[in-house]
């Protein structure tokens, strides 16, 4: 089976690389593209898949506070788009407010989880969201 | 003897009357101290939510790449590092309980209180509460149509009251204040302005302006502490929106949030 690959919409450079040490020390192996914007992530989906663009990714991972379009935003334009809607998206924030879990539930998230504070904590999230994503839940084929 | 019992029975009747009096005006004091006391203690959580969110960031750096540090490099260099580092990664540990704690304790995750309420009548209340102010600065607060929107009536009120007071304060040097508050519909709620003829934001500072403790550079002069703006996006994000600050045409500031329309 080709590597699996994660799209990470976060705009602080240091949870970017926090991510990707995470995803080490978890001995996960998966390609990680992250993108700093709504924007530049709208539009690396749209792309995506398509001869010009690259891969669609298996899953998202995505900040609630990003500039230019919010998460909650790139959210719903990625379930109402046929093309992307299968594709799952966890949100990954800091925020725990219950307005913000509510909001992305019913914009069709498939998870939302908050940032943990320490290291551990977070290499056991990044381990265990690859294995129920990659190795227990069923996914959709990819698309051609 | 008859009139000396009348005469007595007067003067009670009039000291429990004057007694019924005072009675009710304690009460009355008493209940207006409680709402001024619920008022404040709702500030104080807020700020606690603010300052919990505002170190929760810079600590999962620390506690992140320390904890890197730690797993990595741990028996690869001398004892006096491995302390330190040991230390270090103690310290943060002990600072993320106690924001955890500051955050269970002040109610952070809570969804605000929400009902109908009528931005017209909030703004209308700050105008009033912020008439001294107003009036020593000479400044002009332009109304426009505000909608009623599903928002904790509390929580509004500061807002409105924050970013007008903002408005007021940064003004311009020799330039009287005018400030103007008014809505649009969206398609997914409604955006809100209040725009004022004062210094500005200069450029790099759009963003950190909304965190607690940072100023802009042009904020020197001005009095504060780099809180209020911090509680606006707190309140804002809280209420499924979002706030951001344009410059005007005339060198001003535009603060600009959005309210959803109720899930």
């Amino acid at each position: 089976m080709s590597e699996r690959s994660i799209l990470l919409v976060e705009d602080n450079p240091g949870d970017v690389r926090l991510t990707r040490e995470a995803l080490r020390e978890a001995d996960v192996a998966v390609a990680l593209t992250d993108l700093p914007d709504g924007e530049q992530a709208l539009e690396y989906l749209r792309r995506a898949g398509t001869p010009d663009g690259a891969p669609r990714p298996d899953l998202i991972l995505l900040d609630l506070n990003l500039p230019k379009r919010n998460g909650l935003e790139v959210l719903e334009e990625i379930k109402s788009d046929p093309a992307l809607a299968s594709t799952p998206v966890m949100m990954l924030t800091t925020s725990a407010s219950a307005r913000d879990v509510a909001g992305a539930y019913a914009r069709g998230v498939n998870g939302y989880v908050v940032k943990p504070l320490d290291l551990d904590a977070f290499t056991a999230l990044v381990q265990a969201i690859n294995t129920f994503w990659f190795e227990v839940a069923r996914l959709p084929p990819a698309a051609v | 003897m008859n009139v000396l019992l009348a005469l007595i029975a007067a003067t009670c009747a009039l000291s429990a009357g004057v007694a019924v009096g005072v009675a009710v005006a304690q009460r009355r004091r008493a209940a207006r101290r409680i709402a001024e006391l619920e008022r404040a203690n709702a500030g104080l959580e807020r700020f606690c939510c603010v300052a919990a969110h505002d170190l929760a960031e810079p600590l999962r750096m620390v506690s992140g790449y320390l904890g890197l540090l730690e797993r990595r490099h741990r028996g690869r260099l001398d004892a006096d590092a491995d302390r330190f580092i040991g230390a270090a990664v103690g310290g943060a540990e002990r600072m993320r309980v106690l924001i955890e704690a500051l955050r269970r304790d002040a109610g952070c995750g809570r969804a605000p209180a929400v009902t109908q309420v009528d931005c017209a009548a909030t703004v209308a209340g700050t105008l009033s509460a912020l008439e001294p102010a107003l009036r020593e600065a000479g400044a002009h607060v332009d109304v426009g149509r505000l909608p009623t929107v599903a928002a904790d009536p509390g929580q509004l009120a500061q807002l409105f009251q924050n970013l007008i007071a903002n408005a007021v304060k940064f003004r311009a040097p020799g330039r009287e204040a005018r400030v103007a508050v008014d809505a649009e519909r969206t398609d997914g709620g409604w955006s809100f302005r209040v725009c004022d003829n004062g210094i500005g934001v200069a450029p790099g500072d759009a963003d950190r302006i909304f965190t607690m403790y940072q100023r802009g550079k042009r904020s020197g002069e001005y009095a504060g502490t780099g809180i209020g703006l911090a509680v606006c996006r707190r309140i804002v994000e809280r209420h499924g929106g979002r706030i951001w600050v344009e410059a005007t045409p005339g060198g001003g500031s535009a603060f600009r949030f959005t309210l959803a329309a109720p899930l």
